[in-house]
Formats: C-alpha cells, structure tokens, sequence
C-alpha cells in the first residue's frame, strides 16, 4: 500500500495539474452517479424488461437445444418463468367463477400444476433455432396494466405476433396474458378450464393438467 | 379457416345435410349461449376428429415426408392465387378498393408471371397477399357471427362463415373447368384437400399437445382467430369484450380484463 503511493509519487507524470484532473474526474464520476440514480428512481421498471428477459432466456434453451435435454432446458428457463409470470392472477382468472369455490389446498395445488405446465409448454416447444429473433415493439398502457408488443421473426421474414399484457405486482411488472396472433392463451384455457371444471371438477381438471406435465417430462 | 375440400357436389351435399341437420335438432342449452348445437356439434367434431387421425393427418404427413418444402410452398401458392377472385370480391364487397386493386393486380401477375400461380412475384414487386372473406365481409357489415357451427369433414365454422363455403366455391376457375376439365378437377381437389391438411399439421400438434377440451380449445381458437381477421389483425378495445368471454357467461371474476385481445 505505502509502496504503492511511493511509485505513484515517484511517477515522472505526477504534478499538481494531474492531480486536478483526477480530482474533476472523481467529481464527474459523482454527478454521474447521483444521476443515475435520479433517473432509476423517477422511472419505473420497464415492462419491456419482464417480456426481454423471457424472450433471452427462450433463445437460450433454442439455441442450446440439440446439446441439452429436456430437463437441462426446464432447468434453465425455469427461474426466468417462475419470475417473470404472475401466476397467482392468471390462475384466478384462468378458473374463472371457480376460483372462489376452491379450498386453499385446491387453489395451491392449481396453481402449481399449472406453473409447471407452463415451464414444462415452453422447454418442449423452444427447443430448436433456426435464425429467429424477437423483436420489442411498443408498450402501451391498458388502464393499470401494459402492453408490450413483440414479434418472433423466423429466418424467412415470417412474423408471428407476441403481444404480452403485464401487470405491476410487488414493484415489479409480470406477464397475465399471452397474445399470439389475436389469440388470448388465458380466454383460451379459461373457456376450456370451465369447462372441464363444470363438467368434471376442479380435481378432474388438475390430474389432466399433471397428466400433460408429465407426457412433457417423459 | 380450415377447409381441405371444397368440392362443389360435396359442399352441396354437406350444406343440404347440415341444414337438414339443424332443422331437426332443437337448440340445447349448452355451457355457452353462443354454441347452442354444443351437443350436435360435439358428435360432428368426434366424427371429423376420427377421420382426420384415421385418414387425414397419415395422408398429410405421408406427402410432407415425400415432397420437398419448395415443391408444397409452390403447391399452396397454387391453390392461394386459383381462390383469390373470392378475395378480391370481398375486398370491394368491405369497401377496400386500393386493396382491391392491389389484389386484382397480384393475381394478374401470379397467374401469368408467377406460372399459374405457382410463384408469386407479386409480393416483391409491392402487391402483398391478403386474407378476405364473406365472412369477414358480413362481420365488417355488422352481422353478429350467430350460432357456432362443426362442420362434417370442413371444421369450424358459423352462421356468418358458413355461406363462404358457397361463394369461394362459385369463384374458383376450377370449379367451372367442367367436362374434360372434370379429370383434372377432382385430382387437384384432392391434392387441395391435402395440401391443406399438411399446413394445418402444426396447428392440430399444438391443440393435441395443449388442449384439455379440444373441442372448446377449437371453437375458442377459431372464433377468436375470425374476430382478429375482421379487425385485419386490429381488433377494437370494446369494453364489451371484458364481459364477453365465452365459456363462462357469468360475471367475470376480477381482472377479467386482461383476457382481452388486443
């Protein structure tokens, strides 16, 4: 340490003039510092981010798809679901009138299944790569909640439409609805849900939901 | 829109059966007010699904596995451009007469540049492919979709989509080859019938992989998919639609709202 000041003392480049202009740097470090932070605290987090961040961790397990099995991929995108998805909500609204009728236990066991169902949806269908690219269009607002429209564009040209709704919870924004192509995934699993809730019961619905897990996992 | 056949004797045997057909089946009270056949259409769907896994999907998987994908991308090219008088007639029909134009220009040059419409050099010159309907037709004129309708051996449809069948039927050449014509029609009808079949393979994989129900998994992908098409991929944000979800015509529970299409 003392060595250290001695060799910097010693430096033919020492002078006061240096020493100044370490002095102004240090100071603009500072301003910049304290404006960063101004700016992370007058912004919300993005809710380009959530849907980026889903986006980068399925070209992952694509690219990654001829070297690691299902498991490995499930591993990796796993985290990134678990975090960027609002699960409690979309199960809600996904049961529909039902919802409330569950007991506590039916209601956690639901939302479990289908968290894993939707992990184990995207490890078996994000498998393989052929030069496609998400692309982050707009976000706009949908009363308290967001838009962010995206597009999967294949090597080809091809676009298929991405638009995710996403919802502020804890300070951060999660995905609640999926809309590839102008069609809702949660109206389309919650007409289905209902149906088979009303028809055989939440029981009923919550082993063909394992049951799927499970022919993705085999 | 699924339709592998569009043979005009069939179609014409079809409409007179599914007419018949809901003559004499009374509404049912169903889980959704806008599927009143749900029952009817079950059965119909159970029947089209058992043919389509028995004699559909191995045909259209067999003739991917022996075709190269440029020779089914100039196939479906084909069959696009020889049904495209029925899309010009609804662009006019909707009131949209620069794509009308723009879509009569593509099939002049598909059909004589492009071979017979095998290649499309329409696009890369600035006359891009459209997707028009009299369905879409009667939506953008105001007509509600009515009664959701399964078709034998055609797929999903509705009292608004179903007189499409007819006209699309009436506009394409190769009904009217006629005579001679007739030993050629009724090879491309089938070459059509599985064409299509073989571009669907995708979307049927998805709905066997996901659906719980495939029934209303089909009927909800389907009307939602009309609903977008109408829009040309804008559908309006119509606060009706957050009581408007089908499957369950009680009170939305909260945050219905983000079932939304937008």
């Amino acid at each position: 340490m003392n060595g250290s000041k001695t060799h910097s003392l010693a430096h033919p480049w020492y002078s006061p003039a240096n020493c100044l202009f370490r002095w102004v740097r240090l100071l603009l470090m500072g301003v910049a510092l304290v404006t960063n932070a101004c700016m992370a605290e007058s912004s919300e987090p993005a809710p380009a981010a959530s849907v980026e961040k889903l986006h980068a961790g399925l070209l992952d397990i694509m690219q990654h798809g001829a070297t690691r099995n299902f498991q490995a991929r499930a591993a990796t995108i796993a985290p990134v679901i678990r975090e960027v998805f609002d699960f409690d909500t979309i199960s809600r609204v996904v049961t529909g009138r039902y919802w409330s009728t569950l007991s506590a236990t039916q209601k956690d066991a639901f939302t479990r299944v289908f968290t894993r169902l939707s992990i184990a949806t995207y490890t078996e269908n994000f498998k393989s790569f052929g030069g496609e690219r998400f692309q982050t269009r707009d976000t706009v607002s949908k009363g308290p909640n967001r838009l962010v429209a995206t597009a999967l564009t294949s090597a080809d040209g091809t676009d298929v439409t991405l638009n995710y709704l996403l919802s502020l919870r804890d300070g951060k924004w999660r995905i609640v609805n999926v809309i590839a192509e102008g069609v809702s995934d949660l109206s389309l699993k919650r007409a289905e849900y209902t149906a088979v809730i009303s028809s055989d019961g939440i029981d009923a619905l919550i082993a063909k939901l394992s049951a799927k897990v499970a022919s993705y996992e085999r | 829109m699924y339709q592998p056949i569009r043979i005009k004797t069939l179609a014409c045997t079809l409409a007179a059966t599914l007419l018949a057909g809901c003559a004499s089946t009374p509404p049912v009270k169903g889980s959704d007010p806008s599927d009143p056949y749900e029952n009817t259409n079950r059965k119909i769907y159970n029947f089209n699904d058992t043919i389509d896994r028995k004699v559909f999907t191995p045909v259209a998987r067999g003739y991917v596995q022996v075709t190269p994908d440029p020779v089914r991308a100039g196939v479906t090219k084909f069959f696009d451009n020889v049904g495209y008088l029925n899309v010009i007639t609804n662009d006019f029909l909707q009131g949209k007469v620069t794509q009308g134009a723009s879509d009569t220009g593509r099939f002049l040059v598909n059909s004589t540049v492009g071979v017979g419409g095998l290649f499309d050099p329409a696009t890369k010159i600035g006359m891009p492919a459209h997707d028009e309907d009299l369905g879409q037709t009667f939506g953008i004129w105001g007509m509600g979709e009515g009664a959701y309708l399964m078709v034998p051996f055609l797929g999903p449809s509705s009292y608004r989509d179903l007189p499409d069948a007819a006209t699309s039927i009436a506009l394409n050449p190769m009904t009217w080859l006629g005579g001679v014509g007739g030993i050629i029609t009724w090879p491309l009808g089938a070459l059509h019938a599985v064409n299509a079949r073989a571009n669907m393979l995708a979307a049927s994989n998805i709905r066997d992989q996901a659906a719980v129900d495939p029934y209303t998994f089909v009927r909800e992908a389907y009307r939602q998919q009309r609903q977008y098409k109408i829009y040309d991929g804008n559908p309006p944000m119509d606060e009706n639609e957050v009581n408007g979800d089908s499957g369950d015509h009680h009170p939305p529970a909260a945050g219905a709202e983000i079932l939304k299409v937008y």
